[in-house]
């Protein structure tokens, strides 16, 4: 329980700078995913069900403050939660690769994700542009927010996993 | 693996639940626009002080960065001195942030005279879109002080968007460069109407496109303004929106397309004025 709302805690922090310190300077230079990266590291390091519950509450408080259609961003995050936390069998210490890959792969398809639902349908076809200005930009620095901010969350999800275990070996705080 | 006591949902089920709710809200929130207000609403009351808290920091630090540099620019010139220098430029950085908090409030100050005619509210940028493909940030000002859905906002220079949702504190505003905007414009000397619509594609050479624009003589040049028309439904008349960058003939002959470059300033976006008075129409007469 600890543990969930910490990590909640952290989402909700992500989403404050994303919307603040991140866009400091202008509309028209691009940040990085934030929200995506933790949603992402959650499920890789933890697995499915708590990427898809996390993905859903990144999702849903976007939604609840910027979003258009109410649902729209819970459901890719939630999407993308449980998409890295299929490879959570394969997570191991102090790897950085796959779960990068997962970062910048998971960034793509939900810009894709946005495109397709709110510009292509509006007749904006040239997906080139988007693609070259918006999606490569924002998937190059979310890579690179991604290699600092996944190392944290790791310390912070081994700190973590470590305390609930000597919590479940102690005879006396046994959940 | 700890064997769970307690009821247990296996992810593929958790995944449908979970898919099946999106969906669900969407369709919900698709039909009827109120159904998530209340929702949002609480939402509002939650996450705006966090994003006014953390905002306040930023501003502050960019600000002390600003000075910062003069610092480093004195301090080479005058290495003895430095300690006077120090004790100067702490007044100096703090003078300098008064003296760039004044500019812009002057600038705001110029712009509510530049349109006396209405009634004028200001605000602060708090927080802007996560993402990169919309252009809406939310200010400091709502329902409980005023704000109403459809106002119009301006900054720096001239139009820069409208207000799309309120909450007590809160309100979203849609930017003119945003992809979804258009807005009814006219060209303020043939007062002949035209649209002018945010692009992304456009918006990357900071400029809006703008078409329909009849205009037989050639009046419109480049230079010339572009203000919100009075036949808008959502915008007071007479805003200036922009200035026209370059202009072409369409295809049909009639009419003339091409781009504009926003006369408000997006780039550096930190206060804003609501105009207060709504634009009169037939719904909304008392």
């Amino acid at each position: 329980m600890k543990r969930k709302l910490i990590l909640a805690a952290l989402i909700f922090l992500c989403f404050i700078l994303q919307t603040t310190l991140f866009k400091m300077s202008s509309f028209l230079i691009v940040s990085p995913n934030l929200l995506l990266i933790i949603s992402c590291a959650i499920g890789f390091m933890q697995g499915k069900k708590e990427g898809i519950m996390a993905g859903f509450f990144a999702g849903i408080i976007t939604d609840l403050t910027y979003g258009r259609l109410f649902g729209r961003y819970a459901l890719i995050y939630l999407l993308i939660g449980w998409f890295c936390g299929r490879y959570a069998n394969i997570y191991f210490d102090e790897d950085l690769k796959v779960p990068l890959a997962l970062i910048s792969g998971s960034d793509l398809v939900f810009n894709l994700y946005v495109y397709l639902t709110g510009f292509l349908f509006r007749g904006r076809l040239d997906i080139g542009f988007y693609l070259k200005n918006i999606m490569l930009p924002e998937m190059i620095w979310t890579f690179l927010v991604g290699i600092v901010l996944y190392r944290i969350l790791y310390v912070i999800n081994h700190d973590l996993v470590e305390k609930e275990k000597e919590g479940r070996q102690s005879l006396w705080i046994r959940e | 693996m700890k064997k769970k006591l307690h009821f247990s949902i296996r992810s593929r089920h958790l995944l449908a639940v979970m898919v099946i709710l999106c969906i669900g809200l969407m369709l919900l929130s698709f039909s009827s626009e109120k159904a998530a207000k209340p929702l949002r609403s609480g939402a509002g009351v939650v996450v705006i002080p966090f994003q006014k808290g953390v905002n306040r920091i930023g501003t502050w630090f960019s600000e002390q960065f600003a000075g910062f540099q003069s610092v480093k620019a004195l301090s080479e010139e005058n290495a003895e001195l430095r300690a006077q220098v120090d004790d100067l430029t702490a007044k100096n950085s703090e003078l300098a942030q008064m003296q760039g908090e004044l500019n812009r409030l002057e600038a705001l100050y110029k712009l509510d005279q530049e349109y006396p005619e209405y009634n004028k509210v200001a605000a602060e940028v708090i927080s802007k879109d996560p993402g990169n493909w919309y252009s809406t940030f939310v200010i400091n000002k709502g329902s409980e002080d005023g704000i109403k859905k459809d106002m119009n906002v301006l900054a720096q220079g001239g139009l820069i968007g409208i207000v799309t949702e309120t909450g007590g504190h809160w309100a979203t505003v849609r930017a003119i460069i945003d992809d979804t905007s258009a807005i009814s414009a006219m060209a303020s000397i043939t007062s002949e109407t035209c649209i002018v619509e945010g692009s992304l594609t456009s918006m990357n050479n900071g400029k809006i496109r703008f078409q329909g624009l009849r205009d037989p003589d050639g009046q419109v040049v480049e230079g010339a303004s572009i203000v919100t028309s009075n036949i808008s439904e959502n915008y007071v008349s007479g805003l200036l929106i922009g200035y026209v960058s370059d202009i072409s003939l369409d295809s049909n002959n009639l009419t003339k397309s091409g781009t504009l470059i926003p006369a408000a300033d997006f780039r550096a976006l930190r206060e804003v004025l609501i105009i207060t008075d709504l634009k009169q129409t037939r719904e909304n007469e008392d």
